[in-house]
């Protein structure tokens, strides 16, 4: 039986609880940690020489969708009602949003270290940071960015992606100028703010902890990430006839990103999931729209 | 937590021999050398990510040079400190530079990626030393 994926503003007082008691618990657990860890580990650079699965890369979509689902599975180990809520950031624009209230993520970080001091993931109520690229041990955020303010992607940005008729093409990378996967992603030309779209905006709008490697430990990081996967199945039913992942094939030895890559039938490190397994989520979860 | 030590001490160890071989060779030559055709520049016009520097911003002290081969991210990679700490950067294919900070835009060279991450530390945090 599918289970639903919601959107963040229509949880009741008391699913918000369940949520943030789940992710507490896991965190207590050190599972937390792990998934921080993970996603630092799997950042690899398009200049690098280097097979990259997460970012800058095809598989993008296919890598965080099956993050989220064994994140999810390790929520749902703790309590079985329990699914990852999705933001979507088109609507929801602003830190005044219920989204972060005191009772789900809490607030922006205060001014000079961003730290946040509100809601269930701030220091002072026990979500201490572990796996960080800063010395401090709480979590920060800055959100909207006020010293120099950037707006949420627009459902324009998001149909600017959702235009496009294919999946991803060559080179495979951040400089692709066609394809959804890099439009959805948000890796674009031209100079300014501009430059960074969509799934990139996001995690420059909230700053501090998102704008990083170390991105996991905001746990908005999942609701972000539920909304991305969520556009990724909606763009499959506006594009039937489109591929749905490509490159079908991987790269010949003699192609720039031979090695580089992951086509559509190997596996993605560190599972042996392949994009083929990753395409649907019919029977698994559902999104409620 | 203790892994994060061990990374970082092989780190300070690492720079401390490019820092030796920069004073052996004479800084501005060294540069040259250190670059060598070893680096994967893909018909990029210019130098890889300018010049060497060493300057105060926002009151921090930032520090960068290129280093020799590959490096924790790889090739075409730069030695850069904020404060003595060593501040991870990578390479896009477009040429630019992404920092351990701020993973979700780049930069035209490690100086403004430098800037950058100081920028988004704010008056109060320091990098932990952690590369990656």
């Amino acid at each position: 039986m599918a289970y639903t994926r919601r959107n963040q503003r229509s949880l009741s007082r008391a699913e918000r609880r369940r949520f943030v008691d789940a992710v507490l618990r896991l965190k207590r657990r050190g599972e937390y940690d792990a998934f921080v860890r993970t996603h630092i580990d799997h950042y690899v650079s398009d200049g690098e020489n280097r097979r990259r699965v997460a970012h800058m890369t095809p598989t993008f979509l296919p890598w965080h969708r099956r993050f989220l689902l064994d994140f999810e599975r390790a929520l749902r180990r703790v309590d079985a009602g329990v699914t990852v809520p999705y933001w979507d950031w088109t609507k929801d624009r602003t830190p005044a949003a219920s989204l972060w209230g005191e009772d789900l993520m809490g607030g922006t970080g205060r001014r000079g270290d961003r730290r946040v001091s509100t809601g269930p993931f701030a220091r002072g109520n026990g979500w201490i940071i572990k796996e960080s690229v800063t010395d401090g041990d709480f979590l920060t955020r800055d959100l909207g960015r006020p010293a120099a303010p950037l707006a949420l992607p627009t459902r324009q940005d998001v149909a600017w992606a959702m235009g496009e008729t294919v999946y991803d093409v060559s080179p495979w990378d951040s400089t692709a100028s066609r394809g959804f996967r890099n439009r959805l992603e948000g890796w674009a030309p031209g100079t300014g703010d501009a430059r960074w779209r969509n799934h990139n905006r996001v995690h420059r709008w909230v700053g501090g902890h998102m704008l990083g490697g170390a991105s996991v430990n905001d746990p908005v990081f999942w609701l972000h990430h539920a909304f991305v996967d969520l556009l990724w199945s909606r763009w499959q039913r506006q594009h039937p006839d489109s591929a749905p992942f490509l490159p079908e094939r991987p790269p010949a030895p003699d192609e720039p990103q031979h090695r580089r890559v992951v086509a559509r039938r190997e596996p993605m490190p560190p599972w042996r999931t392949t994009p083929q397994d990753m395409l649907g989520h019919q029977g698994i979860y559902r999104y409620a729209e | 937590m203790e892994a994060k030590g061990t990374r970082s001490g092989t780190v300070r160890r690492r720079h401390l021999i490019v820092v030796a071989a920069t004073a052996a060779l004479g800084a501005a030559g060294a540069f040259r050398v250190l670059r060598g055709p070893a680096q994967e520049e893909r018909g990029r016009p210019g130098a890889p990510g300018g010049p060497a520097f060493d300057e105060t911003y926002r009151g921090r002290r930032i520090q960068g040079e290129p280093t020799t081969g590959g490096g924790v991210h790889g090739p075409g990679g730069w030695r850069v400190t904020v404060d003595g700490k060593p501040l991870g950067l990578m390479r896009r294919a477009d040429g630019s530079y992404l920092s351990m900070v701020d993973h979700y835009r780049s930069y035209s060279t490690p100086l403004a990626a430098a800037r950058g991450a100081v920028d988004e530390l704010g008056t109060r945090q320091s990098l932990a030393g952690r590369l990656h």
